[in-house]
């Protein structure tokens, strides 16, 4: 019968097919070695000699040692692990929300590999694979050692750093980490013109070995001797990661030293520092597979090896189904926006909770900011641009867009710094609370137009600048939820006070190529457009200031720094340059002080939220003892989800829940 | 022509679909005549609030009169709220890990457990196997029922404008209830609000409005566009149907989804107005028309009236006219029905995937379901930003093919059941 | 067999000048597409180069790796040269990943998980619609609802509802993943068995919806046969209905064939929805993000394979039909 035959025919297919897809198995191969072992067997003689001298025996003892070499060839059978085929659910952490798409490569020079669980450099470097000498704990600010051996000290002019590496340090091949890995890894940095190399290039002069665990970096100098940026300089070392000199030569030898294909170059091979190393990479999901040798289980580092034995990132295709896999408990550590997800544990009871147990549930540590282009009609007036500013209504944004994941403008009033205690005390609150507006006052904003002379003089609802109507696009990349809702707000703003604006959103391919070509005013319908700032830092809160109001990025062609509305100031420049060479912390508060002012009266740009580095959520059906507020950990573990910077002590924390 | 329309209105499946159809465009024209509110008005600060009945709570206290009833279930019911059974476990469960005995603990005696409670809640205190997501859900239960055995009455009070001291302005009791008829302020949100804060009943009915506008444009154009190239390429034949057929089969090989996403994203946000996108979906699906318009128009091409019409010399514009397309009417209007279906259908799956008309201008039953979807509603238990809208896209295309296929059944009498 | 020669030169002539245009279209609408897929690369690649000289340098390297600095006509005989060769260039959103790479990894689950879906959902749909046509009665009432209904319901609401009742809330299926989260993929009954479980509710909500259209459109056909003459005729002669419903059918099936080479032709890209909403690997959301993301040749390797398996599928079904039903080629030949 025909359907009988179909049937059978389908059939075949469908299981042929699976069996096909399967192809990526595995074939464990146990290789036998022949180890030589070289016994050396000391054979003391003493050899007693009597001499008559003079009537008296003086007996000589002489020992000889006799070394005897044996040599043994021995064969050993490697104990061979069979490649598990399940991850054990009790020793795989599993993670979201980092990992968007396949790994393309292995690669630490490149920019390119999509590697979101091995390779990110910057602030709070991820460290699973690869190490940095320090990690950075947004929590508190500090700089802690990792594959360095103690703090690291300046030299007395400012223009040097130096410190040691721990004699424990080791790579995934045996060879200890050297100061000269620290030195060629700059140095391959610079001569390839990598993003590392080409960033910092202007603030570092070189980084050198004064011995086999020393590294001293010196800093470039201005023309007064002084260092051109030392906060840069200074958090080189927990941003960046060492890499093993053999291997760069390795590499610089099969790409023949072209850069693009040292910097394309797929890097299997690639000899790492740190815990964990590749064991399985599809479309589906990443894995990481801890290495028992590790070195940071000495006692000079954390004494131990990290508790999970699998870190595997299953690679969802959307937050929606990131998700669901958070809330069923197949994911322990979660990177995500989850969007009201309190509901999971106050009414589903499920094990979910955050760093904080109520709102904004995590800590926030970057200024998601809307930038004016100034060129607009109408927005290079400041009326015009504060009463926008004023109108929006902050706690709609934050309540609905980013369902309470941010603290308020209430608790935290606007600034260039982010929530944290560490930031918030670098200004004088005091001096700018006049300046900082809450939001929502579409009467004062309605005023302020009207004082301004801004005013509907042809009755059509709109209110006119120059003759001309003033109506404006807000925009962002389309897809990006919490963004498009917040940019729905301030929209709706505008109709309140008499400014028509509308939304767009365009393709983030699309947008981000417009918004970062600085080197020509800013097309239509980019009049109010979103992106972020920096986060937490060592070189934060000037590092964020710098990137939004310095007018250095304006004239470049590919601008992914800053200031994208093309802002400038001599006044606010100038205040940035002093920063990083100023010590005088009474001296810093003054001139951070002066930039809040600067910035609440002019206003470029205003913040719409707060958002957190990085998301961090956690469901403890199988792993406990993740970092929480007060759980007592000293230093305190920050919520970067386990992986960046200090937060990597967490996976030395966690525990299994049954135990 | 009565006739025939005689019949139809007289085929039950075409009569239910039909009168389907017409509610829901009469709700859809009649609901904002009465609920004037812009379907775009966020009126929400949070997102995906209940369906229910909204009252206000400060009137409640301020304007509206309080009776006072006395009801002997309202304590107990008051306390069920803040501990259900669950809870009263929980309790047990934690004061035993604490190390008071079971025995003595009894989850039915609310005073006695609930002072056990509070002489032992220590939140800073360690228990094995505790996860941190417990140890909050212990602090919430803790502070949540602190004094709900009080039977006193809550204190209102005011800052006096001069001093900014508190002073008291009036107390509710316990037993004080308002009648919800004299609350000025009530909003029934049938549907509850999505995630921007909107309604979404009114948005629904705004969103139906505007896929459906969109359906009818999609359809009639790839309607007119398939019946006129199926005419010409049916009748004329020869090199005309040729080319006819080549574009078609060009636009059937070349995957008809993958050039709708091309176009879309190559127009660009700005000018993706639901127009555009209606116009850009009807001249991507005319194809299937075309052929069946062109086969239909075969088979009629060798008929003696056409015949005789070449014969008597008319022109092939008005033989076409006034030979074949009343006959082809009928299959037509079929055709038109089934675009106007897929025409919706279109607009919903490009919009989730985020490439349909503008979110601010109009609210399309497709972009609410990407919302709701991107903000997860339906995973967070809050179906009502969802499925409502499923249930609406289900139910127009429902009725539009029920209606097509009672037609079917009046057209082709030997399909009648 | 006289006639069968020029319908088939006919055909074969048509489908090769429709396979030169498809390709020209193919290559040509992505890069129609605003926005430059090289500077976005680029943009990546140079994030924290703060001298425009490299950033320009940069640009020109992968402009003359990618070749999109030549002209178009250019660019379509290297792309023409290259895709004969089997080269697909490199994946743009992907890079340095080969498009061949990209696709040949997500091809078989689309391929397992549409292939299937199709043919159950045409067989049991054409079956239940025979039958409704056959028995009439309380079967056909209540199928036909059902069916007009399941064909109604848009994809995604399939999905959504079958994830949401069967995945979330009973639990009785897992909601995401071609394979069970904790697997490695390897030749173990295990991971097939996990493939299988998995597989279940993408499956479901293709095959139920293709069920419904298919009813309804075989249900109309068989009646259509059903009420022909020659059953009639036969029924009258005393021939056992068993034999008579085979030729019945057999002539009712014809359209519906066409209809399912149209499916597998369109099957690549076709579980787009599915993919998404139960974050299944495949090749439909791989089009999706490189639209997205501006990929042309990722774009056009795609397009390219399921123009190609349209053209072939089709092609191969209107020779069969020439052999099944000389009427056909007859009116063909008639111009």
């Amino acid at each position: 019968m025909l359907s009988k035959k179909w049937a059978w025919f389908a059939l075949i297919v469908f299981v042929g097919s699976i069996l096909l897809s399967a192809c990526e198995g595995e074939t464990v191969e146990v290789e036998v070695t022949t180890v030589v072992k070289e016994t050396v067997i000391e054979k003391e003689t003493v050899i007693e000699k009597e001499t008559v001298i003079e009537k008296e025996t003086v007996i000589e003892k002489e020992t000889v040692i006799e070394k005897e070499t044996v040599i043994e060839v021995v064969e050993v059978t490697p104990v061979v692990e069979e490649d598990p085929t399940t991850l054990p659910r009790d020793e795989t952490m599993y993670f979201n929300g980092l990992q968007w798409g396949s790994v393309s490569c292995w690669n630490p020079y490149s920019q390119n590999c999509n590697n979101a669980m091995a390779i990110v450099q910057g602030a709070n470097a991820r460290v699973p694979m690869f190490e940095s000498p320090y990690l950075y704990n947004m929590l508190d600010g500090q700089q802690y050692p990792l594959l360095a051996d103690g703090p690291y000290e300046w030299n007395d002019a400012h223009t040097e750093i130096t410190f040691k590496l721990k004699a424990a340090a080791k790579w995934s091949d045996g060879t200890p980490v050297t100061a000269e890995d620290v030195a060629y890894t700059w140095a391959s940095h610079v001569k390839y013109n990598t993003g590392v190399g080409s960033g910092n290039a202007a603030y570092i002069d070189a980084i050198e070995a004064v011995d086999d665990l020393t590294v001293v970096i010196k800093a470039k100098l201005n023309d007064e001797g002084q260092a051109v940026n030392p906060l840069i300089v200074g958090s080189y070392a927990s941003s960046n990661y060492v890499l093993q000199k053999a291997w760069t030569q390795a590499l610089e030898e099969r790409t023949g030293e072209d850069a693009t294909e040292f910097m394309a170059d797929t890097a299997e091979d690639v000899v790492y520092s740190g815990p964990y190393h590749q064991f399985f990479a599809d479309d589906q999901k990443v894995v990481l597979v801890r290495d028992d040798n590790y070195w940071g289980q000495d006692a000079s580092m954390w004494g131990e090896l990290p508790t999970p034995k699998y870190l595997a990132h299953t690679i969802f295709k959307d937050n929606v189904a990131g998700s669901i896999a958070l809330a069923q408990g197949e994911v322990d550590v979660s990177q995500q926006f989850n969007s009201d997800i309190q509901v999971l544990w106050l009414n589903y009871g499920l094990p979910v909770s955050t760093y904080l147990p109520e709102a904004p549930y995590g800590i926030g540590a970057s200024l998601p900011t809307a930038f004016y282009n100034l060129n607009s009609n109408g927005l290079d007036q400041v009326a015009v641009r504060k009463a926008i500013a004023m109108a929006v209504d902050y706690p709609t944004i934050i309540a609905n867009a980013m369902t309470n994941q941010s603290a308020t403008f209430d608790q935290v009033p606007r600034s260039l710094m982010n929530p944290t205690p560490g930031e918030q005390a670098m200004y004088d609150h005091d001096a700018v609370a006049d300046l900082q507006w809450a939001g929502n006052d579409i009467e004062g904003a309605k005023a302020l137009l009207d004082a301004a002379g801004i005013v509907d003089s042809d009755g059509d609802g709109w209110r006119e600048y120059n003759g001309e109507k003033l109506s404006y696009i807000a925009t962002c990349p389309n897809g990006w939820s919490d963004w498009q809702a917040a940019i729905e707000v301030v929209a709706a703003a505008g109709k309140e006070i008499g400014i028509d604006i509308t939304t767009n959103f365009p393709e983030w391919a699309v947008y981000q190529t417009i918004v970062t070509k600085s080197d020509a005013p800013l097309p239509e319908g980019y009049d109010i457009f979103m992106m972020w700032s920096n986060g937490a830092g060592p070189t934060e809160p000037w590092g964020r200031i710098r990137n939004m109001l310095s007018s250095e990025w304006v004239g470049m062609a590919s601008n992914w720094n800053g200031n994208w509305g093309q802002y400038s100031n001599p006044d606010v420049d100038a205040l940035i340059q002093a920063i990083p060479n100023e010590s005088d912390p009474d001296a810093l508060k003054e001139i951070y002080t002066e930039l809040v002012r600067i910035y609440l009266s002019d206003i470029p740009s205003f913040t719409l939220m707060y958002r957190p580095d990085l998301f961090h959520a956690v469901n403890e059906s199988v792993w406990t003892n993740f970092p929480h507020q007060d759980d007592g950990t000293d230093p305190p573990v920050p919520p970067m989800v386990c992986v960046d910077g200090w937060s990597i002590a967490c996976l030395y924390n966690v525990t299994l829940v049954s135990q | 022509m009565k006739h025939t329309l005689q019949q139809v209105f007289r085929s039950g499946k075409f009569v239910v679909g039909f009168s389907i159809f017409v509610a829901i465009l009469l709700i859809v024209i009649i609901y904002p005549l009465i609920i004037t509110d812009s379907p775009l008005e966020i009126i929400a600060q949070g997102t995906f609030f209940p369906p229910g009945i909204y009252v206000n709570a400060y009137d409640s206290i301020d304007s509206a009169t309080h009776y006072t009833l006395k009801l002997d279930d309202a304590a107990a019911k008051r306390i069920a709220s803040k501990l259900n059974e669950d809870d009263r476990l929980a309790m047990q469960e934690w004061l035993v890990a604490s190390g008071i005995p079971e025995n003595e603990i009894d989850t039915a005696d609310t005073p006695k457990l609930l002072d056990q409670w509070e002489n032992n809640f220590d939140p800073k205190k360690k228990i094995d196997g505790m996860t941190n997501a417990k140890r909050n859900y212990y602090i919430r239960l803790d502070a949540s029922v602190d004094g709900i055995l009080s039977t006193e009455g809550a204190i209102i009070a005011a800052k006096n404008p001069d001093t900014g001291a508190l002073e008291e302005k009036g107390i509710i009791e316990q037993s004080d209830y308002v009648n919800v008829r004299e609350v000025p302020n009530i909003r029934v949100l049938l549907l509850g609000t999505d995630n921007f804060g909107r309604d979404v009943l009114t948005e629904l009915v705004s969103a139906t409005g505007v896929s459906l506008q969109i359906g009818f444009v999609a359809g009639i154009v790839a309607t007119l566009i398939g019946l006129t190239l199926g005419l010409l390429a049916g009748y004329v034949g020869g090199l005309v149907d040729d080319a006819t057929m080549f574009v078609a089969n060009l636009f059937t090989v070349i995957p008809s989804f993958v050039l709708l996403v091309l176009i879309s994203f190559s127009i660009g946000q700005e000018k993706r107005g639901a127009t555009t996108i209606a116009v850009v979906i009807g001249l991507t699906s005319w194809v299937w028309t075309a052929r069946a318009v062109r086969s239909q128009v075969l088979s009629l091409r060798h008929r003696d009236h056409v015949n005789l019409s070449k014969l008597s010399g008319h022109s092939i514009v008005h033989i076409i006219l006034t030979d074949i397309l009343p006959y082809i009417a009928s299959y037509v209007v079929m055709a038109l029905i089934l675009q106007i279906s897929s025409g919706i259908l279109t607009e919903a799956g490009l919009s989730i995937l985020g490439l349909g008309p503008k979110t601010t201008e109009v609210p399309t039953l497709g972009l609410m379901m990407n919302w709701a979807m991107i903000y997860q509603s339906h995973i967070l238990g809050k179906w009502w930003a969802l499925f409502p809208v499923i249930f609406t896209i289900a139910l127009i295309s429902f009725s539009l093919n029920l209606m097509n296929t009672g037609l079917d059944q009046v057209f082709n009498p030997t399909i009648r059941d | 067999m006289k006639g069968y020669r020029k319908y088939f030169l006919n055909k074969l002539g048509w489908f090769s000048v429709t396979l030169v245009a498809a390709f020209l279209l193919n290559f040509i609408l992505p890069r129609l597409m605003p926005g430059d897929p090289v500077a976005a690369i680029v943009a990546r690649l140079a994030q924290g180069m703060s001298d425009a000289t490299g950033v320009q340098a940069i640009y020109q390297q992968y402009s003359d790796l990618f070749g999109t600095n030549k002209p178009m006509h250019e660019q379509f005989f290297l792309y023409v040269r290259n895709v004969a060769r089997g080269d697909f260039g490199f994946s743009f959103s992907q890079y340095p990943r080969t498009v061949a790479d990209v696709i040949a990894s997500s091809i078989w689950w689309t391929l397992i998980l549409q292939l299937p879906a199709i043919l159950v959902g045409w067989l049991i749909g054409n079956f239940l619609g025979a039958l409704a046509a056959y028995r009439k009665g309380i079967f056909d009432k209540i199928l036909m609802p059902f069916s007009i209904f399941a064909s109604g319901l848009p994809a995604f609401g399939m999905a959504i509802v079958l994830l949401v009742v069967l995945g979330v809330n009973l639990g009785w299926f897992p909601t995401s993943g071609g394979y069970g989260f904790d697997m490695i993929p390897n030749r173990s009954w295990d991971f097939l068995w996990s493939a299988f479980v998995h597989y279940q509710l993408p499956f479901w909500s293709i095959v139920l919806i293709i069920i419904g259209g298919q009813a309804i459109g075989m249900r109309s056909m068989a009646i259509y046969e059903l009420n022909a003459d020659y059953v009639k005729y036969a029924r009258f002669m005393g021939i056992k209905d068993r034999k008579i419903l085979r030729y019945v059918f057999r002539n009712a099936m014809l359209p519906q064939i066409t209809g399912l080479a149209l499916s597998i032709g369109t099957m690549v890209g076709g579980a787009l929805v599915a993919e998404t909403i139960f974050s299944y690997p495949g090749l439909g959301s791989t089009i999706l993000t490189a639209v997205k993301g501006g990929d042309y040749p990722l774009i056009s390797a795609t397009a390219l394979i399921i123009t190609l398996m349209v053209l072939i599928t089709t092609f191969i079904i209107e020779m069969l039909y020439g052999f099944i039903d000389p009427r056909i080629k007859a009116a063909q030949s008639e111009d």
